[in-house]
């Protein structure tokens, strides 16, 4: 097994998604791109009790692509490629001599690259679709002197997400409901986990502006190795689990592009950053 | 011309907060002297060096002027540099100082002089006690050995397999390893297991230290009261 580091870093990735998500496979043809820039700065985290501990400030930047494109009407073909992702700690210096005592460092690679493929199930009022994402250790496992700087976990995982959800009004407004259920599978000993998700959306000033709010659940089913079983000098850390609140906008400043800026952050966790994160990006949908 | 200058607001946000800055740690401690000389008697008309070691406002051993002195010359006489020759059978008091500014440091040890020279305490016992969340805790017994020192953890011992990269340390500060000594990472988190370390004299350090090194903080210690 390859050393691995904290998966707190990694985890954090999954409160703010960038994604459009959804049921809602594209149309045949058309599509939805977004650059966008994701990071997190935290001086705590949630440790195995659920309680928050210090640790030396940690920041995690990611600069992506994100694309859906209709192969058909039915089948979507789902990238997101995290093209430039940095990770850095500060300094820790003494605070009556003010000398280091263990010095900062950085790393900027590339993140690692997820796949996926959905498929619309079901048409209808409430549309169901089934995605299976693959996710590629593209990124740096295990950077700096203590190998403790990563861009990516080294694992290959593979995913199989259920959405179902509808549109309705809410008022004079349109507005979206949509959950998920998925099972992550990950290799390299890190721990299977379960993962649900519910997302409120509402389309204001003509549907040029929509909010929209996430609640992600991540569940570990504690199955994967831990300090204790893998190599004795193995910087890992596995059974990450969290509950995140998130809000997000989106605005057309033309017909088919936009703005978007989001926060998300922890309810409670497991071995994750105690910390809020953000996102803003552009995008291009080609659907309007 | 709006998107362009979006995107380049998007890139300086995130070189701005992006740069690696300062963390800083509570490490001060009240600076102290110590002999580091573990005797409980000195053999008659023998010889013996001592040491002692001054330890700053971190626990940085610092070289320094020492001034050595007996209660009781005629029994114990002690050179400026720490030579102690015992000269009849009896009991003193072997003190070492250092001044800096206005303020002494000191310390001393009880020695007799008899028939042979006779090391003092060389085992004692503790508790490790975690502060942080993650559990970490047990007791142990120090002992010192031919090589050096030895640390052997009791049945109760029992630390979180959460963390990753935590790594034991014998430090002079409880809240730092800036000059600590690393034993190694822990790869024993419950039940009896012991840590040889070589070199190191027994009354050398004042705490044994649970460090994460990927996160660099503390998670426990436990005290050597010698």
């Amino acid at each position: 097994m390859k050393n691995i580091f904290n998966i707190i870093i990694l985890s954090v990735f999954v409160i703010c998604s960038t994604y459009a998500g959804g049921p809602w496979p594209q149309p045949k043809g058309k599509g939805y791109f977004k650059l966008s820039e994701w990071w997190t700065v935290f001086s705590e985290h949630y440790t195995d009790t659920g309680a928050k501990d210090p640790n030396l400030t940690t920041g995690v930047f990611n600069t992506a692509i994100y694309a859906e494109y209709g192969l058909t009407d039915r089948l979507t073909t789902v990238v997101n490629v995290p093209f430039l992702s940095r990770n850095y700690m500060n300094n820790l210096r003494s605070a009556t001599t003010n000398e280091i005592i263990v010095n900062g460092e950085a790393i900027n690679t590339i993140g690692d690259i997820d796949l996926g493929l959905k498929f619309g199930l079901t048409k209808g009022r409430i549309p169901i679709a089934l995605t299976l994402t693959l996710g590629i250790p593209t990124g740096e496992t295990g950077a700096g002197s203590l190998n403790a700087l990563q861009t990516g976990d080294g694992e290959f995982n593979q995913m199989l997400q259920l959405d179902a959800g509808g549109g309705f009004n809410l008022g004079k407004l349109s507005a979206y409901l949509s959950g998920f259920v998925g099972v992550n599978n990950r290799t390299n000993g890190y721990s299977e986990e379960l993962r649900l998700g519910l997302e409120l959306g509402v389309g204001i000033f003509n549907q040029r502006l929509w909010l929209s709010g996430r609640l992600n659940i991540v569940e570990s089913f504690k199955n994967g190795d831990t300090a204790e079983t893998v190599t004795s000098t193995s910087l890992f850390a596995n059974n990450s689990e969290f509950t995140t609140l998130g809000i997000e906008g989106n605005l057309y400043v033309t017909k088919n592009i936009g703005i978007s800026a989001g926060v998300a952050g922890a309810l409670r966790g497991e071995i994750i950053a105690a910390a809020p994160s953000y996102t803003v990006g552009i995008f291009y949908d080609m659907n309007r | 011309m709006k998107n362009l200058k979006f995107i380049i607001l998007i890139i300086g946000v995130g070189l701005f907060t992006s740069c690696i800055k300062d963390d800083f740690v509570e490490d001060t401690i009240e600076a102290t002297l110590r002999i580091t000389t573990n005797l409980e008697s000195i053999e008659i008309n023998s010889k013996f060096q001592f040491d002692a070691m001054y330890l700053n406002n971190v626990g940085q051993e610092t070289d320094v002027q020492l001034e050595w002195s007996s209660s009781d010359p005629d029994v114990i006489s002690i050179s400026d540099d720490g030579l102690a020759e015992a000269i009849s059978l009896g009991t003193a008091i072997i003190s070492v100082t250092y001044t800096e500014a206005d303020k002494r440091y000191e310390d001393e040890i009880s020695l007799s002089v008899g028939e042979a020279t006779v090391q003092g305490v060389n085992r004692i016992s503790g508790n490790i006690t975690s502060t942080s969340s993650y559990v970490l805790e047990g007791a142990f017994v120090y002992s010192e050995t031919s090589s050096g020192v030895d640390v052997a953890f009791m049945e109760d011992y029992n630390a979180s397999t959460a963390l990753p990269g935590l790594y034991l340390y014998l430090s002079n500060n409880r809240n730092s390893i800036a000059d600590a000594l690393e034993i190694g990472a822990v790869e024993t988190f419950s039940g009896v297991h012991l840590y040889s370390i070589d070199n190191v004299a027994f009354n050398e350090y004042k705490y044994l230290v649970y460090f994460c090194k990927p996160f660099n903080v503390k998670v426990g210690d436990g005290a050597l009261n010698f």
